[in-house]
């Protein structure tokens, strides 16, 4: 009865005509492009994240054919397969049925003792590997990590407690808690001592830096009369005194600091005394549980995200760069927005559309191609050398010949990236106060409203959006570019943030510290390049989440503000 | 002339004042001499002469691209938005000449204010779209403007409607609602004149009436003039009429005389609908 729809076998160019192959061209892009960027995200998760967990420490018996054995403390790094032709070629003996022999990068730590971190180890010749459980690691202010054996803890020079078991036997894990409770003491100490000279005696030496430049000040106008001195000399006595005081708290708390000393036993039994001071923290990963492990992973992660770098940025935190990144981009946004509405503005809706006005738009849209490099040495030339030395002459005369503004710094990085991403706000602004209806703006004006009060009250905000719309692109690119911010402000270790309690608080003539720098620096001008690797990993993946984040904040806003103005979906 | 008399409209259920007006007796709001205006090289307004008297509807009608339109928007100076647009003549209101030399524009379209054909409430609250004028003059003590927002919506017939929702998005009116807001949003500067520009072709037939009925009650208080294509509507709302055509003052007199005996034959054609 009824026609049966026969599946007909088509032609190839009946399937060309159907616009099928065009359909799967668009949707492959599209998932080459998303399995690109979540293999990127994976990489630098998995590898900058694996960083902070704690790993267990083996000890081994390592005996190369033709080299005396020796025993072996550390960490595994990774595994590669090497030939053994090339490992032959590096003068080691290797038997002759190899072809491929898997290594093992192993992380002995001690650098002060063996001079290095880390060895490359053949995993043939490893026998009798054990987890010990008495085995610990500790991390220190300087020369990366230690591990070894608890032997002795001592006040004074005075043994408290002592072990000579390698096992966690009762007298093993009461030297190891009276260690620990130790450690805990002198981080306090630490603490303290931080606090004294970073922030009180920071605010002395700033406050007597400023009376300082207010002397040659005085002496450069021909204004220092006695009075003046006397003032001034007063202020310092002042702060000298109290810089006396502090300096007494100190060498109280540093004798306080000082007082505890261990004993520990290196892997080639070598046993070294050192102070607690030195020390982090301590822990013994073989005998942790996932649980502890896990609470170990959490301290690493917040130390990383909240402490200053330590030891040429491979150790400790990246908080300074974290923090220089977001004020830049905050304080480049502040400039740029502004900046770029007006003269958008200017361009759409005052400037007569002749052919001058589209030369202007051309080249303001070609500036968004010009390379950051050349930002970079436009802000080095004109704003820092150029702008930066005549500020230094006008305004802080007393500072020369040390300069103010006429350096690097975060105002003149903020501007640099400020007129990078300028033309991005200014297409985006444009457009979007292309997009207001004119009867609404004939409506203003119908009203009695003149063309600056109809642009202010009514046009502005309807086009806030798209004005967003520009921020984020403009934020997106800032917040990424490195090479010009080499130029003009970013340092590798930034002594203090632009922020902080002395006045006026935000210090824009300082130099800062950014993460994009901070991967380059650590991952490529670090000594040790073993120990930052997983570093340059774990800034990354944290470069990408802080500007997901900036992103993301700035685009709330535009939905917000989208909500508010639907009317121009019309 | 008679047949043709039939099929134009019924003018015996206008309610209007049947008495007979004459435009001679009117007071003078706005008064037209000689104006031409040009779109570059096209003139689209070729010499119009008339006077739009006071406190009375005053309706332009004609065909599609006849100037009504362009005519309207001369009198608060609309036109000065368009580049290529040239002006000679001149338009008085109450005796001063609006395009002269140092004119304060902004204050002469407070004056005479306007209403769109598509309702063009700002994204704000209605209540802020009512005080949008009134902040523009400087004016912000907050009694002053809330006692102007009523008497506006109450004037435009929406306070009761709105009342309730005067701090929610005027976008989310129905679109005569939203008219009827413009309408008071132009009400609340308290201009001299109001234009209206086709201000119900956007809308359905209730709303339509609503704004009929609306423009009735504020010729009290406004001289309106309003322009529509819709013959009907301007024989029910106007007292005065112009019909234009190709940028001419083809016919200008009362609305009853017009529509029923109008004295030039393309008038006649127009609105027996013989043409346009």
């Amino acid at each position: 009865m009824s026609k049966e729809l026969k599946l007909k076998k088509q032609t190839v160019s009946e399937w060309m005509k159907s616009g099928d192959p065009w359909v799967w061209l668009n949707a492959g892009a599209v998932a080459i492009c998303v399995i690109m960027v979540i293999g990127l995200l994976l990489l630098i998760a998995v590898r900058g994240l694996g960083h902070f967990w704690p790993a267990d420490i083996v000890e081994a018996r390592y005996e190369m054919p033709g080299t005396p054995a020796y025993n072996l403390v550390a960490e595994r790094v990774e595994t590669a397969e090497v030939s053994a032709a090339q490992l032959r070629e590096a003068g080691i003996q290797v038997e002759d049925h190899h072809d491929m022999m898997s290594r093992t990068l192993m992380k002995t730590g001690n650098r002060d003792v063996y001079g290095s971190d880390f060895r490359w180890v053949i995993d043939e010749y490893l026998t009798d590997l054990r987890r010990p459980e008495m085995l610990f690691a500790a991390e220190r202010y300087e020369w990366g990590n230690l591990y070894g054996y608890l032997l002795a803890v001592k006040e004074d020079g005075k043994v408290v407690a002592e072990t000579s078991d390698k096992e966690p036997t009762a007298s093993a894990l009461a030297t190891w808690e009276a260690f620990q409770q130790r450690i805990d003491r002198a981080l306090a100490i630490h603490d303290d001592i931080y606090e004294i000279e970073k922030h009180e005696i920071g605010s002395i030496n700033y406050a007597l830096e400023r009376i300082r430049l207010k002397q040659r000040g005085y002496e450069l106008r021909n204004e220092l009369t006695p009075a003046h001195l006397a003032d001034l000399n007063a202020e310092r006595a002042q702060y000298d005194a109290e810089y006396k005081q502090l300096q007494q708290r100190l060498i109280e708390l540093y004798k306080e600091i000082n007082r505890d000393t261990f004993v520990v036993e290196a892997m080639d039994g070598s046993v070294h005394e050192m102070q607690v001071a030195k020390i982090v923290r301590a822990y013994r990963p073989n005998s942790m549980g996932v649980f502890a492990k896990l609470g170990h992973y959490g301290s690493k992660v917040v130390e990383f995200l909240t402490a200053e770098p330590r030891e040429a940025n491979t150790e400790g935190g990246v908080f300074p760069a974290i923090f220089g990144t977001i004020m830049m981009v905050l304080l480049m946004t502040i400039l740029v927005t502004p900046f770029g509405v007006v003269a958008a503005v200017y361009l759409r809706e005052y400037a007569s559309q002749g052919w001058f006005t589209r030369i202007i738009r051309i080249a303001v849209n070609n500036l968004a191609g010009v390379p950051s490099i050349v930002y970079g040495v436009f802000g080095l030339g004109f704003f820092v050398y150029f702008l930066g030395s005549g500020i230094d002459q006008a305004f802080f005369p007393e500072a020369l010949p040390s300069p103010t503004f006429g350096t690097g710094g975060l105002m003149w990085a903020s501007i640099t990236l400020a007129l990078l991403t300028v033309p991005v706000v200014i297409v985006a602004t444009e457009e979007g106060l292309a997009r207001i209806p004119r009867n609404v703006r004939e409506g203003s004006l119908a009203l009695g409203a003149t063309k600056a009060e109809t642009l202010w009250r009514v046009v502005l905000p309807m086009a806030s959006p798209a004005i967003m719309t520009g921020v984020i692109l403009a934020v997106a690119r800032a917040a990424g570019e490195v090479a010009p911010l080499m130029l003009v402000g970013v340092v590798k270790l930034a002594p203090s943030l632009p922020l902080d309690g002395n006045y006026p608080f935000l210090h824009l003539d300082q130099k800062f510290m950014h993460l994009g720098f901070h991967i380059y620096d650590v991952g490529f001008q670090s000594p040790n390049v073993e120990a930052a690797r997983p570093l340059v990993y774990a800034t990354a993946l944290l470069l990408v989440i802080v500007i997901a984040l900036l992103n993301l904040a700035a685009v709330t806003i535009r939905n917000h503000l989208r909500e508010k103005y639907k009317s121009l979906e019309m | 002339m008679s047949e043709a008399k039939t099929h134009s409209i019924d003018i015996s259920a206008m309610q209007r004042s049947q008495q007979a007006l004459r435009i001679e007796d009117e007071k003078v709001c706005l008064a037209v001499n000689d104006l031409h205006l040009y779109y570059g090289d096209k003139e689209a307004l070729k010499g119009i002469d008339m006077v739009i008297p006071e406190k009375k509807v005053t309706a332009f009608i004609g065909p599609s691209g006849c100037g009504k339109s362009t005519l309207l928007r001369c009198f608060n100076r609309m036109n000065d938005l368009v580049d290529s647009c040239r002006i000679t003549g001149e338009i008085t209101l109450h005796d001063q000449n609006i395009y002269e030399k140092g004119t304060d524009v902004a204050e002469l379209r407070r004056r005479v204010g306007m209403v769109f054909q598509k309702p063009n409430p700002f994204p704000k609250s209605i209540y802020e779209n009512v005080a949008y004028g009134l902040r523009i003059q400087g004016i912000n003590k907050k009694r002053v403007i809330d006692e102007t927002v009523e008497w506006a919506l109450r004037s435009a017939a929406l306070w009761d409607e709105v009342k309730d929702r005067l701090h929610e998005s005027a976008l989310g009116m129905s679109g005569g609602q939203q008219q009827r807001l413009v309408i008071a949003r132009t009400v609340a500067v308290k201009p001299e004149v109001l234009l209206l520009d086709e201000p119900a072709s956007a809308l359905d037939p209730i709303s339509t009436l609503k704004i009929e009925e609306l423009i009735h009650e504020l010729k009290e208080e406004f001289t309106i003039a309003i322009v529509t294509h819709n013959m009907q509507q301007a024989a029910r709302v106007s007292d005065y009429t112009a019909f234009m055509y190709m940028g001419n003052m083809v016919e200008f007199g009362d609305t009853n005389t017009l529509f029923t005996n109008p004295t030039k034959q393309q008038t006649e054609d127009y609105i027996t609908g013989r043409y346009g």
